[in-house]
């Protein structure tokens, strides 16, 4: 269970547009918002609307509390009828909240070697991540942290402002229109016998394709890797049982578990995404 | 108007209702399968404010449920094909029905099985258990004897699994009605006859959606059940068909998101109400819609909700 969580109403105090497909929202909320860790979630809705019924999962992209307030910012891509009405909506306008939600990802000790790979709005998680623990010690004993970040194009790459100097950043397009041409998984795996397994890991977020296509790659690699998975939502708090994904539990028996409770953040080698809402790759039981 | 005299008022109002041989506060319980155990609302809501807690649907040995995805949200409304997922009546006892203990609230279990002896033995086990107040028996499970025909939408079937769940327990029985059926009248007077205490419904109403883009179903399950505003007419309707046909108490559930539609069930003859889609838009809808029930008494200056109940005035219509 979610030691802290809460319900309030923020509002909205800048929505714009970072790419042609994403938006940026930055929302005001009341000082006592509990201060969210990398990778949980938040389940948004718009304050005063009935219609689309359900809110909609987004990651925590950025946090900052002050003493009278707190500023949460979401990154979110026009998916559907529910995130392009949030496109439409105005400053001032309010917004309810549910969250900090779920269980984030896990700083194991002793890391020299961290890194991240990001596809589209995956990003927005990982940032975070960057941002909130390895801007301090773990980077000053390791090596500064590898960035592979790609989209389909250079005009859909974003958060990059927010990524230079912190690390590497290895850019990937599936157009060529910048850095490598060709997608993340694929950059990796020509570089990944670089890694000392024993002293990396992978933190990754991104479309399904991208999550099998790193379930096959490290298959046989012993490097860990923490993936934030996402499954469609009704609560979000672990009742209604609607977001779950499979995984190899126990003595490897397939059950499933609530991307909500607990996840998002999974176990690479142990999770088995089959479907997350498009219904693809359960062919590929990594 | 004087502030005391209105707090006076207040704490003059009377919420009760009975099911059976049980008392609850108020009328406001959760649905099955929307609140969790209970424990997952917490942080939300004042445990102690609602009528009842009704749990997520128990079986006898848990049940993994259907793969995703399960939900899909559909105009004013949601399908869902969870599949009953459940831990088990038994790791309900030992994990989760402790801490609902802790409350003054009445714990009622909502139970199901594939076979009338699975139900049977579901109950067994919760009668006498500490901590458990009232049965509701969930029947739109598929009857696998009987080629998987729903219990619930045949009244021979579903007054046999209330006979034998009445023969193990004491507890108030309340059996929970689907709306798949062609007259659920006919299957409420069967079920009233084989011993129930109480009937509930409405569970969710069979429905589909499809992905035109891949041509597939949105359920992995292809279809699934629909909740939410958009069933709260047909549920209306039932519940006024069921209160005329039967004497027990009947418990109204389908599409109530606020106040004002929990009062159409109350009003149309329903003794309580479930909530449960609601919680899932705002996980305090349940303490919302008993404030404002409050609001509506004080406003019509009501002291007992056994007033209201049934109160409908149809006039000369409606009664053919
Ligand atoms: C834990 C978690 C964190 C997330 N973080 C972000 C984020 O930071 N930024 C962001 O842009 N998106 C994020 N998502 C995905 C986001 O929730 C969905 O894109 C959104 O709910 C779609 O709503 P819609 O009404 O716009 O689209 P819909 O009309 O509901 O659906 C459009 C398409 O998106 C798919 N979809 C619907 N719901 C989800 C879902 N919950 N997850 C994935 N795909 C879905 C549908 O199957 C369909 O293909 C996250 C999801 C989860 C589970
Ligand atoms: C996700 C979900 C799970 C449910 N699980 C159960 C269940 O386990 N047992 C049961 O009797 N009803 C179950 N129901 C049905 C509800 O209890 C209720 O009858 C139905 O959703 C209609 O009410 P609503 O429109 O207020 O949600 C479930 C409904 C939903 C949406
Ligand atoms: S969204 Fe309801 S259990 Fe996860």
């Amino acid at each position: 269970m979610n030691e802290i969580q809460s319900m309030m109403t923020g509002v909205i105090r800048e929505n714009r547009k970072v790419a042609s497909d994403q938006f940026m929202m930055t929302v005001i909320l009341p000082p006592s918002f509990p201060i969210p860790a990398p990778g949980q979630f938040v389940m948004v809705r718009e304050a005063n609307r009935g219609e689309p019924l359900l809110a909609r999962p987004l990651s925590v992209y950025g946090f900052q509390k002050q003493d009278d307030h707190a500023v949460l910012e979401l990154l979110y891509r026009l998916a559907g009828r529910g995130t392009i009405l949030f496109s439409k909506m105005k400053p001032g306008d309010e917004v309810a909240l549910i969250g900090p939600l779920g269980k984030g990802f896990t700083i194991p000790e002793g890391l020299t070697r961290v890194l991240f790979i990001a596809g589209g709005v995956g990003v927005a998680p990982l940032i975070f991540l960057l941002q909130d623990r390895f801007l301090t010690a773990e980077t000053e004993k390791g090596k500064k942290p590898i960035f592979y970040l790609g989209a389909r194009n250079v005009n859909l790459l974003v958060g990059l402002e927010r990524l230079n100097g912190l690390c590497d950043l290895k850019l990937c397009t599936d157009d060529g229109s910048q850095g490598y041409h060709g997608p993340v998984t694929e950059l990796l795996k020509s570089e990944i016998e670089g890694y000392d397994p024993k002293e990396t890991v992978i933190f990754a977020c991104g479309p399904t394709p991208m999550i099998l296509s790193l379930g096959r790659l490290l298959k046989d690699n012993p490097i860990p890797c923490q993936v934030s998975i996402e499954e469609r939502m009704a609560c979000g708090l672990g009742a209604c049982l609607g977001c779950v994904v499979a995984i190899r539990g126990p003595g490897r028996k397939r059950e499933y578990v609530r991307v909500c409770l607990e996840g998002p953040v999974f176990d690479l080698k142990e999770v088995l995404p089959t479907s997350s809402v498009d219904m693809q790759g359960s062919e590929n039981e990594s | 108007m004087n502030p005391k005299s209105e707090e006076d008022r207040i704490e003059l109002q009377d919420l009760t209702i009975a099911i059976g041989s049980m008392t609850l506060k108020n009328p406001v319980m959760t649905a099955s399968g929307t609140f969790g155990y209970g424990e997952e609302y917490a942080p939300f809501v004042d445990l102690n404010r609602l009528g009842a807690v009704v749990v997520k649907g128990l079986s006898l040995e848990p049940r993994s449920g259907n793969p995703p995805p399960r939900i899909m949200e559909t105009p004013s409304g949601m399908l869902n094909a969870v599949g009953l997922q459940n831990i088990g009546v038994r790791d309900f006892i030992a994990r989760k029905l402790p801490f609902l203990r802790r409350y003054d609230t009445a714990v009622i279990a909502n139970i199901f099985g594939e076979t009338v002896d699975e139900y049977r033995q579901v109950a067994e086990i919760l009668n006498g258990t500490e901590g458990i107040h009232a049965i509701e028996v969930n029947i739109s499970c598929p009857n696998v004897k009987r080629g998987g025909i729903s219990f619930g939408a045949c009244p021979d079937a579903a007054a046999e699994i209330t006979r034998h769940i009445r023969s193990e327990t004491d507890l108030p029985l309340i059996v929970k009605l689907t709306p798949n059926v062609t007259d659920i009248a006919q299957i409420a007077l069967a079920v009233e006859a084989a011993g129930a205490d109480a009937v509930s419904l409405i569970n969710t109403v069979t429905g589909m959606s499809v992905d035109i883009e891949r041509r597939r179903p949105h359920l992995a399950n292809v279809t699934g059940g629909l909740s939410g505003p958009a069933i709260r007419p047909i549920a209306l309707r039932m519940v006024w068909q069921v209160v005329r046909a039967v004497k027990v108490p009947v418990i109204g559930i389908g599409g109530i998101m606020t106040a004002s539609d929990a009062l159409e069930f109350l009003i149309t003859g329903a003794r309580a109400v479930e909530i449960g889609t609601a919680n899932f838009i705002q996980p305090a809808a349940t303490m919302e819609i008993l404030d404002g029930i409050k609001d509506y008494m004080i406003r019509h200056k009501i002291g007992k909700i056994t007033e209201l109940i049934g109160s409908l005035d149809t006039g000369t219509q409606g009664n053919c």
